[in-house]
């Protein structure tokens, strides 16, 4: 880094009242967020204290309910106003920013005139009535998109509406949603998009994702692009499945499930027995959840008792929205039947944890039930008789 | 250049069609599902959802699960008004580049005189002017800075800023209360039709307790006095906004006896002024004579429909996705100054008391005596937000004390199961922003109606059939405008009902 570019920032460090042990800190949660040692902290400071200026960016919102941002006002560290103030100048944010109507849209055309800024998307990609079905500042959101896109130096699609078209690509799909790597393709757009499903986005992956773009050179040498899965998404968060890391994978192994209705319903939910019969979808849902947590990693869905819905279920590759996770994941409390895994073949949970060990389970892998579906209304095939549990509780009633 | 607004026209321009994607599906699937109309409100409609199915099927919940849904539902208010107060409108009041100019000893001075908590104001400042200094504004890019309708002096924007940093530290402790019970915010995964699937225990109630102590004191301390603080530099704005005058609320927060007129901000409707009747769901007709559908005018949403079709933007014809919602043919407002206004004049004291203190700390600053008719106004749909926090945090503590209570004694009901597959019911309730309607008709299992009014589609509503305004168009109208290209007091009507 040249000598003057790195005093300039020094510069800046102090005028923003940030001590360099401050500095280096705030590195060293940015490295455990990236699942980097602390050893990396100087390596992450100078590559930030490189650019010197903010990364400006551009939070846009589409056919949305606003979830992703709210998500990302819950993230711990480093904290909101750190990302708003200390790491990127993010330029338009419907909801947290100052500036309203034609100020707004200046600050928009300020950005994308300039160029070199990161555009995250947020919510579904509205196609349907010619695009009216998402109206802002008297044009559509397609035409928006359209235009700012091609100078993203990349998008960042937060959540499963922005990724696939989530549940507003529901069956019917009324609205026309998609995702925006589908649409973008479709209009021949080659700005590369990294797709982080779940709903809401979980906002440490953003805050990874965004860092991971600062740091010199790493969007531009692809290391960040070779990172992602066919799905569009950074192996690191996606790579493995909720089942293999979940708390209550014991009581899988045991065949100790919770159920609706039983009369130790509350008891057997206090001990934290597997939720796998009340229809978790935990074994086909790719995400690091358990890990990562939620809320400042307070607790995650299946710790409060419910089990996964799959909401990470995005499929980006099909243009007409029929990824998404709903259509995939509905009727959530049921229990899909015929789940079958590779290598072993069409058996029940029961005799899973029998049939292969902890570690070796690590491959219960069940694509075939969200293929298997074909239109909601039909859904899942799902069991009439839960018989697993018979084998272990005496019987559904 | 002052000049007024002469006419204003609300057009939502979002249309996703959640009321169309759940027909078909189970009830379960709808309490996940609706719940994401708004991720800012998703607890309330995945109440209202699971509400409306338990109608639909006969469902009574166990007392737990109504002790639990309050306190979940109570932490989406406390962090909805914190961050509404502060995030969202706080910026249309105070000036964030007239901080750099406060002086720090004044500050500390101000902020005692006012009985506002304190910060690092000096650290605060310094890291405002580094940032100003850098030239990039980031979200504060293009604000209205210097703008003629900003009041504050220089140390209290200075003590504003510095508790628009806070409560976003208090906001997400808020939400935690939510994720600790649900799993996560936004978007929940426990309160299903039957109940409650999350079960507490001594350690999580503890870990709730500590972050409503915190939640409430915040409020107490710091958003309370920071709106009494305020209000004096703008009382101007008691004197625009009022809008249509009509006031809704179903009522929320549930009694042993779920009857909806003894809820905690119980049920009640304000026509024409403080003129209290209980509201009757029959009288709630939907029209879409200015909204882009194309079948189902007037219709009650019990039979309502969702037949979407745009054709042009114009505010002559059709120009919005909301269609017009309408009780005994009259738009209403809804929202905390609803409920509160609504709560005033059922008698309930804390509520009472809350408002009539504030009420003569106004009146001191106004020279004038102040009745709650002034309420009625821009500056009584801002104020009666904070104080509705300041009501909730109290309430919410003595529901904790009851779950505590029906724990210890060993009460481990939390859930039941539906025993018929078909019905028609409605969950009405509220979220943070107003009255919030989910009508659910099930048959054999699946979901073969769903409608749905958010507040916002009160509150943004377009004309009706006779070109009656909806109550943003109708609360813009005649309001003062300081500088046309810069039109600050039109968005803070806007905001004054949390879009």
């Amino acid at each position: 880094m040249a000598q003057e570019a790195r005093a300039e920032f020094t510069e800046l460090l102090a005028a923003r009242g940030v001590s360099r042990r401050d500095f280096l800190k705030y590195c060293g949660s940015v490295a455990a967020l990236l699942g980097l040692s602390e050893m990396y902290a100087p390596q992450i400071a100078s590559a930030i204290a490189a650019g010197s200026k903010l990364q400006p960016a551009l939070w846009m919102a589409h056919g949305l309910c606003t979830g992703c941002t709210e998500s990302m006002a819950q993230v711990g560290k480093p904290d909101v106003p750190t990302i708003v103030l200390d790491l990127l100048s993010v330029n338009y944010w419907e909801t947290v920013m100052a500036a309203a109507g034609d100020q707004a849209e200046a600050n928009v055309k300020a950005t994308v005139d300039a160029g070199g800024f990161v555009l995250i998307i947020e919510g579904s990609v509205m196609t349907g009535f010619d695009g009216n079905a998402f109206r802002v500042a008297g044009r559509t959101g397609l035409a928006e998109l359209e235009e700012i896109a091609p100078k993203a130096l990349a998008v960042i699609a937060v959540g499963s509406c922005a990724v696939d078209g989530g549940w507003v690509a529901g069956n019917p799909n009324p609205a026309g949603a998609t995702g925006v790597s589908a649409y973008l393709q479709l209009k021949n757009i080659k700005t590369p998009v990294i797709n982080l499903p779940t709903c809401p986005v979980n906002p440490e992956w953003v805050v990874a994702i965004l860092v991971d773009v600062l740091l010199e050179g790493k969007l531009a040498d692809g290391t960040i692009l070779n990172a992602l899965d066919e799905k569009g998404r950074p192996k690191f968060i996606y790579g493995s499945t909720i089942h293999d890391n979940c708390p209550r994978r014991g009581h899988f192994e045991n065949g100790e499930f919770v159920k609706f209705g039983s009369p130790t319903q509350a008891a057997d939910e206090a001990a934290g027995w597997c939720l796998y019969q009340m229809g978790c979808k935990g074994p086909q849902t790719y995400t690091n959840c358990p890990l990562v947590r939620w809320n400042r990693k307070l607790s995650w869905c299946v710790e409060s008792g419910s089990p996964c819905i799959g909401c990470g279920n995005a499929d980006p590759r099909k243009a007409d929205g029929s990824g998404n996770w709903v259509d995939a994941d509905t009727p959530f409390l049921s229990r899909a039947a015929n789940v079958r895994l590779p290598f072993i073949g069409g058996v029940q949970p029961s005799t899973i944890g029998a049939a292969v060990g902890g570690v070796a389970a690590v491959g219960l892998v069940v694509h075939g039930i969200a293929s298997a579906a074909k239109g909601r209304v039909k859904g899942v095939p799902t069991e009439t008789q839960k018989v697993y549990d018979a084998k272990k509780r005496g019987g559904d009633k | 250049m002052n000049g007024k607004v002469t006419d204003a026209w609300a057009s939502g321009g979002l249309y996703r069609g959640m009321e169309t994607v759940l027909v078909g599906r189970q009830p379960t699937d709808a309490f996940y599902i609706a719940q994401r109309i708004c991720g800012v409100c998703p607890i309330s409609h995945g109440h209202a959802s699971t509400m409306g199915s338990e109608a639909a099927l006969g469902i009574k919940i166990p007392n737990n699960a109504r002790i639990i849904r309050n306190i979940i539902e109570g932490a989406e208010t406390l962090h909805s008004h914190i961050l509404w107060f502060y995030t969202l409108t706080a910026l249309d009041y105070v000036d964030v580049v007239s901080a750099l100019s406060a002086n720090i000893a004044d500050t500390y001075a101000l902020a005692a005189a006012a009985g506002t908590s304190t910060a690092d104001f000096g650290a605060i400042q310094k890291r405002l002017a580094g940032f100003v200094a850098g030239g990039q504004l980031s979200i504060f890019t293009n604000g209205y800075w210097g703008h003629p309708a900003m009041k504050l002096p220089a140390e209290l924007n200075l003590i504003a800023v510095a508790h628009y940093l806070e409560a976003l530290e208090m906001q997400a402790e808020a939400a935690q209360i939510i994720a600790i019970m649900g799993g996560k915010f936004p978007h929940f995964m426990t309160s299903l039709p039957g109940g409650s699937v999350w079960i507490p225990t001594e350690e999580r109630l503890a870990d709730i307790e500590f972050r409503w102590q915190n939640v409430s004191n915040w409020i107490m301390n710091t958003m309370i006095p920071d709106t009494l603080a305020i209000a004096p530099f703008y009382l101007d704005a008691a004197g625009y906004g009022k809008g249509v005058g009509n006031y809704l609320s179903w009522g929320v927060f549930d009694a042993p006896d779920f009857d909806p007129k003894k809820r905690t901000l119980p049920r009640g409707a304000l026509i024409g002024g403080l003129n209290p009747s209980d509201p009757d769901p029959a009288k709630v007709k939907e029209y879409i004579d200015h909204s882009w559908y194309n079948s189902g005018d007037g219709l009650n949403p019990a039979q309502g429909e969702t037949k979407a079709a745009f054709d042009a933007y114009s505010t002559d014809a059709k120009y919005s996705w909301v269609k017009a919602p309408r009780y005994d043919e009259k738009p209403m407002e809804v929202g905390p100054l609803s409920r509160m206004l609504v709560a005033y004049v059922a008698g309930n004291a804390k509520v009472k008391g809350l408002v009539d203190s504030t009420l003569a700390t106004l009146s001191k600053a106004a020279g004038a005596t102040l009745t709650p008719a002034v309420l009625m106004s821009l500056l009584g749909r801002v104020a009666a937000r904070n104080l509705e926090a300041a009501y909730v945090a109290g309430e919410m503590g003595t529901w904790i004390g009851e779950l505590v209570a029906a724990v210890k004694s060993g009460d481990s009901s939390y859930f039941v199961e539906a025993t018929t597959d078909s019905g028609e019911g409605a969950g009405l309730w509220e979220a943070p922003r107003g009255a919030l309607g989910h009508w659910v008709s099930v048959k054999g299992g699946k979901i073969d109606r769903y409608q749905v009014i958010t507040p916002s589609t009160w509150d943004m509503s377009p004309r009706d059939a006779k070109g009656v305004r909806g109550p943003l168009e109708e609360a813009l109208v005649g309001a003062p405008i300081a500088d046309v290209t810069k039109p600050l007091e039109a968005l803070r009507i806007v905001h004054s009902f949390d879009p």
